[in-house]
Parts: C-alpha cells; sequence; structure tokens
C-alpha cells in the first residue's frame, strides 16, 4: 500500500539559465558544479532525501544528459528501492499536449498522468536551481496546519532585490493577500522562492481550468491568492539562486568564507560520487613541499605545487610550481602549468593554463565584457571547457574563451578586458 | 561461455600481523587503513581491476567485519555482474571435521568446492596483506608461456633482510623476466639468494588439489610457503619465477608501516599514487558524504596527503591525515599518519604519530618523538581515545583502544604501553 501521507516532489530542472553564460552551453543549469563536487541540484534533491519523500520526478527540458547521469538511479540520494524512485519527466509526444513545456505550470500540466499514477495527498514543487538547506517536513506540517491550497516558501530579501521575484503580502496569520509578479515598485520585502506545496486535488483542479495558463508566478499564483487558500512559510538562512555568473561565483566565496554559514556537508548534503567517477577515482590530494594553500576548498585528487588563495578547487585539479591562483573557481581536472596566474576567474573543466599565461590581470574591473555586459561586469574572467591557454598569454579582465579553444584559435597573445574568443 | 573469466583470484585476507599492534585490535592487517584514503586490500583489489580480474574470493578469519564492511557487493571495483563478484569466504563448520583455517593452504583447501564449481583455467592466489601496483596479466601471461605448475612472483630484497621472505634462486631462463625456481627456502636463518616470494602465485589448478590434498592428509602445517612450494620442487614440477621490479610495500611492524605511508610523500615519491588508479568503497565509514577539504586562512599544510571532509586551521607537514580530521588552529602535525575523524586540539603537537580512528587531541597535549624522528620510534594511539588538555606522551608508546579516563595520566613516558 502506498503512503499516502508522502507528498509527491516534482523539481523542475529544465531552465536554461542563459545569464550563467558558457557553464550551460553543455549543461542544465541544475546539473553546474558547485563547491568542489557538488552540482546545484544537489542541494534540492538532498533536502527531499533528508525531508524523508520517497518519489521525485524531475521535468527536464534543456541538455539534460549531464543532469541525467548524475541522477543515475537516484541511489546516492537514497531514491531508490521499492517504494522510492527518482523519474526523469522529459517533454514527450502524444495524444494530447505533445509540445515542450512552455513555463512552470504547463510542465506540470503536461505530467498530470504521472501525478496521478503516483497518488498522494500534496505535491511538492521545488527548483533544481538554488543553493540552500530547508526542511520540508517543517514546511508540509505548515500546509496541513494551516489547511492551506498552496504554501510558497518566502524569505526576506533587501527591497533592492525583489524585483527578481514574486512578492507576497501577508496578513497576521501568514496568509497571503496580495501578489506581484517582478514588480519594479517594492511594495514588500517577502519574496517567493519558487518552493510550492500543493493540496494534490487542488493543483489538479486549477491546473485544468485554464490550459493556456503556462507559468506559476505569473499566472495560476495571483489568481489562488485572489480566491483561495495561499499561505506563507517563512524561511530564515542562506538561500542563493545562482543564476548569474556573479551570484554563482559569490555562492561559491561563500562557502569558504571565514565565517561562513554554509556548508555542504553540515547540511546533509549529498553528490552522486559514482556519476562520471567523479569521486570514485579520486586519491587524496597532494601538498607538496613549497606549496601554500589558504582560505580555500580543495576537492580529492587535486596536487598542488604553487598558491591557492581564496578558491574553490574540484577534483583533479593542478596547480604547478610558482603558479598564482586566487579568489577563483576552478572546475575538474584543470591544469594550471608552472608560472601560470588566475585571478579573479572561473575555469570549466579541463581548462589548460599554459607556462607563465596570465589570466585575470588589469586594475579596471568595470570593463564589461563587450558581447555580454550583463553577464560579466565585476571582473571575473570565464573560460569554457577544455580551452588551452597558450604559454605566456595576458587575457583581461571581463574576458570570455569560448568551449574547445586552442592555442591556433588565438590571434594575439594578449587578450585586452572585456574581449570575447 | 565467452564471458566465463578463465581466472579465479583468490585473496588471503585473513591475518593479523600481531607486530601492528592495535592498529590490528579489530580489524585484519588487510583492512587497516594505509596512504590517506584506502585500506590495504584496495591495492590488490584495484589491481585485479586493473588487470580485468574480476571474479574474487576473499579468505577472511581474523575479524572480518570491517573487511567484509569494507568489501560491500565489489562495486567499488567494479566486481557485480553476471559473470564478477567477490566472495567472502569464511571458515565454517561441516559434516565431517570442522577447522579454523590452519594456514594459507589450508584455507584455499577448505574452499576447494568453491575452486572447483568455478573451475578456473588458471588460479591466481595472493595475499592481501601487501602495498604495490601490479598487472597479474603479466604474470599470468608468463605461467601459461612457460606451461608452469606454479608460477611465483618474485621481488629482490636486500640479503640482510631475506630471512623473513621465502627466497629462490631463480635461473635465467628468460633473463629479466623470469625464470625456473632452482632452489626455495622458506624463511631461511642464512639466506643465499636475493629473490624473495611475494606470496603472488599462478597455479594450474589440477596440480594445486593434487598437492593440497597430501598437504592434508600428510604435513603437520598448511602454508604455501613452509608447505605447497617445498612440496612441488620435491616433485620436480614446473615451478617458475616471475621477476617483479617495482615498488612492493611490506608492512609486519609499526615502523615498516609508518615507513611505507611516508614513501607515499616527497619530492618525488616511490608510490605515486596519483598514477596506480587505486579505488576504495566511498560508502564504508560514508566517506562519500564528506564536502571537500578546506585550509582556513592561518593553516598550512606542505609535502602531506589529505583527504575531503579534512579541516585545516594549523600547520601540517609530511604527514598523512585521512577523511574528517580536524587540525585546529595553532595545532602541528609532523611526520604523521592521523586514520579518519581524528581532531587534533589547540596547540596541539603530534611528533611521529599512528592515530587509529576518532581519536581526540586536547588542547596543548604533546605526543611523539622530539627531534630527529628518523631515530626515533613511531607512538600508536588506538581507536576511540580521548586525550585531555595538556597531557604528554613521548616516542615509541602505545595506547590500546577505547581507554578509560583514569588511564589517561598527565605524562606516559617514551616507550610506555598503556591497556
Amino acid at each position: 500500500m502506498r503512503n499516502l501521507d508522502n507528498p509527491l516532489v516534482l523539481l523542475l530542472a529544465g531552465g536554461v539559465g542563459s545569464r550563467l553564460n558558457l557553464l550551460v552551453q553543455t549543461r542544465a543549469k541544475p546539473a553546474v558544479p558547485f563547491a568542489g563536487f557538488y552540482r546545484i541540484i544537489d542541494f534540492s534533491l538532498s533536502n527531499v532525501m533528508n525531508a524523508g519523500f520517497p518519489h521525485v520526478g524531475v521535468l527536464t527540458q534543456y541538455k539534460p544528459l549531464s543532469l541525467m547521469r548524475h541522477l543515475g538511479t537516484g541511489d546516492a540520494w537514497d531514491l531508490s528501492g521499492r517504494i522510492r524512485g527518482v523519474k526523469i519527466l522529459p517533454p514527450r509526444t502524444g495524444a494530447k499536449d505533445s509540445d515542450w513545456y512552455k513555463g512552470t505550470a504547463d510542465a506540470v500540466r503536461q505530467n498530470i498522468d504521472f501525478i496521478q499514477a503516483h497518488p498522494s495527498r500534496e505535491i511538492v514543487i521545488l527548483s533544481g536551481d538554488h543553493i540552500y538547506r530547508m526542511d520540508l517536513e517543517d514546511m508540509l506540517r505548515h500546509h496541513r496546519r494551516k489547511e492551506a491550497d498552496v504554501t510558497i516558501g518566502m524569505m526576506v530579501v533587501p527591497k533592492s532585490e525583489i524585483h527578481q521575484f514574486g512578492a507576497g503580502i501577508t496578513n497576521d496569520e501568514g496568509r497571503i493577500i496580495e501578489w506581484e509578479e517582478k514588480p519594479k515598485v517594492p511594495r514588500t520585502n517577502l519574496a517567493s522562492m519558487g518552493i510550492y506545496v500543493f493540496d494534490t486535488e487542488y493543483l489538479l483542479k486549477i491546473l485544468t481550468e485554464n490550459r493556456e495558463e503556462s507559468d506559476f508566478g505569473m499566472h495560476l499564483l495571483p489568481k489562488a491568492i485572489e480566491r483561495d487558500n495561499v499561505f506563507a512559510y517563512p524561511f530564515h538562512g542562506y538561500w542563493r539562486d545562482v543564476g548569474t555568473i556573479q551570484a554563482y561565483w559569490e555562492a561559491n566565496m561563500d562557502v569558504i568564507r571565514p565565517d561562513s554559514d554554509i556548508s555542504p556537508q553540515a547540511w546533509g548534503i549529498r553528490p552522486n560520487p559514482y556519476a562520471e567517477s567523479l569521486a570514485a577515482d579520486r586519491c587524496s590530494a597532494r601538498f607538496k613541499s613549497g606549496s601554500s594553500v589558504h582560505n580555500s576548498m580543495i576537492s580529492a585528487g587535486c596536487v598542488i605545487e604553487g598558491e591557492v588563495v581564496n578558491s574553490v578547487l574540484s577534483p583533479g585539479v593542478r596547480v604547478g610550481k610558482n603558479v598564482l591562483v586566487k579568489d577563483s573557481v576552478i572546475l575538474h581536472d584543470c591544469v594550471l602549468e608552472e608560472g601560470a596566474r588566475v585571478d579573479l576567474a572561473i575555469l570549466d573543466k579541463r581548462v589548460r593554463v599554459g607556462k607563465g599565461a596570465v589570466v585575470g590581470t588589469g586594475k579596471d574591473k568595470k570593463i564589461a565584457n563587450k558581447e555580454h555586459p550583463k553577464h560579466l561586469y565585476t571582473g571575473i574572467s570565464l573560460l569554457g571547457k577544455e580551452v588551452v591557454i597558450p604559454a605566456g598569454a595576458v587575457i583581461g579582465r571581463n574576458c570570455i574563451i569560448s568551449p574547445y579553444r586552442k592555442p591556433e584559435d588565438f590571434s594575439s597573445l594578449n587578450i585586452a578586458s572585456g574581449e570575447t574568443i | 561461455m565467452k564471458l566465463k573469466p578463465k581466472v579465479l583470484a583468490m585473496v588471503l585476507a585473513g591475518g593479523r600481523v600481531d607486530e601492528l599492534n592495535v592498529l590490528t585490535a579489530h580489524r585484519p592487517k588487510s583492512a587497516v587503513p594505509v596512504g590517506g584514503f584506502a585500506r590495504v586490500i584496495d591495492f590488490p583489489l584495484s589491481n585485479l581491476m586493473q588487470s580485468g580480474l574480476e571474479l574474487v574470493a576473499l579468505l577472511s578469519q581474523y575479524r572480518s567485519f570491517s573487511l567484509i564492511n569494507h568489501v560491500g557487493i565489489g562495486a567499488a571495483w567494479d566486481m557485480s555482474g553476471r559473470h564478477r563478484g567477490v566472495f567472502v569466504l569464511p571458515p565454517y563448520q561441516g559434516f565431517g571435521q570442522s577447522n579454523w583455517y590452519r594456514g594459507t593452504a589450508d584455507a584455499v583447501y577448505q574452499n576447494l568446492d568453491f575452486v572447483r564449481y568455478h573451475s578456473p583455467e588458471t588460479l591466481l592466489i595472493l595475499s592481501g596483506d601487501h602495498i604495490y601496483n601490479m598487472d597479474y596479466r603479466e604474470i599470468i601471461e608468463y605461467h601459461r608461456q612457460k606451461d608452469a605448475d606454479l608460477t611465483v612472483a618474485c621481488i629482490q630484497v636486500p640479503m640482510k633482510s631475506a630471512h623473513r621472505f621465502g627466497v629462490a634462486e631463480i635461473d635465467d631462463e628468460d633473463g629479466e623476466r623470469g625464470g625456473r625456481i632452482l632452489q626455495y627456502i622458506e624463511k631461511p636463518a642464512n639466506p643465499k639468494f636475493k629473490w624473495a616470494s611475494m606470496t603472488i602465485y599462478c597455479f594450474k589448478p589440477q596440480v594445486l588439489y593434487e598437492v593440497l590434498d597430501i598437504n592434508a592428509r600428510e604435513d603437520d602445517s598448511f602454508g604455501f610457503g613452509q608447505d605447497i612450494i617445498p612440496r612441488l620442487m620435491a616433485d620436480q614440477r614446473r615451478v617458475y619465477g616471475y621477476k617483479f621490479k617495482g615498488y612492493w610495500g611490506y608492512t609486519r611492524t609499526i615502523e615498516e608501516y609508518w615507513q611505507t605511508n611516508m614513501d607515499f610523500l616527497g619530492a618525488e615519491p616511490k608510490i605515486k599514487i596519483e598514477e596506480w588508479g587505486i579505488r576504495t568503497n566511498l560508502e564504508h565509514r560514508a566517506i562519500r558524504d564528506y564536502q571537500p577539504l578546506k585550509v582556513s586562512n592561518d593553516g598550512s599544510i606542505e609535502n602531506s596527503l589529505a583527504y575531503n571532509g579534512c579541516v585545516i586551521e594549523g600547520r601540517v607537514e609530511n604527514s598523512i591525515l585521512f577523511p574528517g580530521v580536524h587540525v585546529k588552529p595553532g595545532a602541528v602535525v609532523k611526520d604523521s599518519v592521523l586514520f579518519f575523524d581524528n581532531l587534533v586540539g589547540r596547540n596541539a603537537v603530534l611528533n611521529k604519530v599512528v592515530s587509529d580512528v576518532n581519536v581526540i587531541y586536547g588542547a596543548g597535549s604533546r605526543v611523539g618523538a622530539e627531534g630527529d624522528v628518523q631515530k626515533k620510534n613511531t607512538t600508536v594511539i588506538g581507536w576511540n581515545n580521548h586525550l585531555p588538555d595538556g597531557m604528554v606522551i613521548g616516542s615509541g608508546c602505545t595506547l590500546y583502544p577505547d581507554l578509560p579516563p583514569e588511564k589517561m595520566v598527565a605524562e606516559i613516558i617514551d616507550g610506555e604501553v598503556v591497556r
């Protein structure tokens, strides 16, 4: 007998996240590596695991391959077994509803059969894009106590940032009485985290009422707030949408800050160490004589001969002699050859920086990237997968080197700030 | 049956090794941690995996839980599937006589029904107690080429330590590769040959069945080195030596164990762990759940290996830190091997210490040798001990596992054993 007490979880993992630029050129946003060997989706999945919810559907659409590989059987999050499971739900063609997902609500609507096949009293809808730890079980209890139709996870954010979120105004009992989606002029500082608990029957009802409405925040929730019982579940703590290069870099730096309040390990966040031999084939990190590491996070399999300061290194990174890595995020198996310098940069997997090359230099960090001025404007340079930087090259601030670029693609060894290759 | 493995590997992993002291109080030698993340057994198991040999039996007797727990279903070494697997073979009671394993040969003899069931073309029998990197396909290939009844992997050792091994005189039949074994003597008082047996044997199964049967009926001891090889030599069987040139970590004492760990370090490490392809079971002690290691602003770590889950706020030099070790500010760890989840308190100083799992060093405690470590003995701390603040322990000391607080006196002098 299926236990109706357990809610069904739907994890929305289909978004492009295009502001993450070339980090999402070959993978979906939830599959972007974070804090060494985690991926962003590990946070949501581990929250589900720690709540003990046994069944998850992951709605994918954009470049799902690395995400599917990462999820595997769901074993890593204890989501495999007789009544447990994680299912991938890609868009599909069928007798009806044969189309790509047009929005969050549309994606859920196209999987009504999945919901019906897994009877439950409530549906928990999460986004796979956020770095946070949340007690989802407590949120579910809150939802039941309030006898709500919908409960929305909400937190206080600075008023200057409210324009990025759905904003709600609550009454004394925590009921949401007014809703504004991405308001230009803020009237409240209570923002939606994109985490919902729906009464299953209620969800099915509003999804079928008007089949044109494709988005929860824009269409379904404002209507529900007007007519029905929608409550806020207040969240306090670290929560971050790492949807931009700037936010992604800052969240990584948040992990290594001395007074950091985010710790994947203490939060019970689990990676999948078996996917792509992420951790299974890694031996201990080696720190050679003469190396120096300060205020950094280093994953297994790294070999450090040079200096690493304020940086996060994924597994298998090699930092050669007289190398200086500072304020950077270096993903798996990058090689920084002798004398190289990397300052304020994000390096995707398997980048090689040649001898004596400099990545990230120049006093003026405000020269924004010319092609993507809204993505890179604080000095961070971005190097795509498997880029090879020629020995002696000098790369400025806010530069982008597209994936797989090799030394022959460089017409000059000097790449000025704001340039793109 | 194309997929049916032609080689069955049997790993002898049941021994305790008394000289390893408290490290084998609760686990067999093969389950002792080594090299920063692995267990001794991971070396032969990974060698087997890299050699494509994935039908494996583990003969286990002493305190086998840790080993069985570590090996799990063998998936960590890709040894799970239709024709792949790791089978743990403990001692058992039968209809006739029931015995503990009385020696290495007896352990195999008692499991001959298992061997016959798999009917391999070649039987690879090896000890699970050593640190090395070997492609077993080469010795198997040599064994087959020579149509040998037994091929023994041998390594050259200094004459002065040859008395600790079974030693062989190997002729020049195939030069550097190997040759026929002309003489074999187990642990001779006055050794004359430098080729020592690595306790890695390739057998023609039929020959092994016969000799084990005679050994069981006629002899009083049941060891491969002591009884089986001499019998085959006496019978003029085709016994060959395969010459191995790589690193072989033979750790029968605490000092050798310490030295083998140090061989992972240095500018040109003797054990190039990054190249050996060693895997461990990340489920064991849940080491997969650790986050990447953190070094604080004032922490420093040099000439060392450290795994995920470590937090380094003090100074670490020439040391090996297993997952989850926390070195607090002001603490100094030198020339030491700290197993899983040790906590080194503020301003504590550790010199040439081997520390089993879950040990807590109180603030300002001082443990181990002072001065030239090469001349001092290693101090060994058994698991789950809590050293109070300011405690002083000298070099060459041993603390038994789980000591009660009243045993933790203010000072323990050089060479003392606390049990």
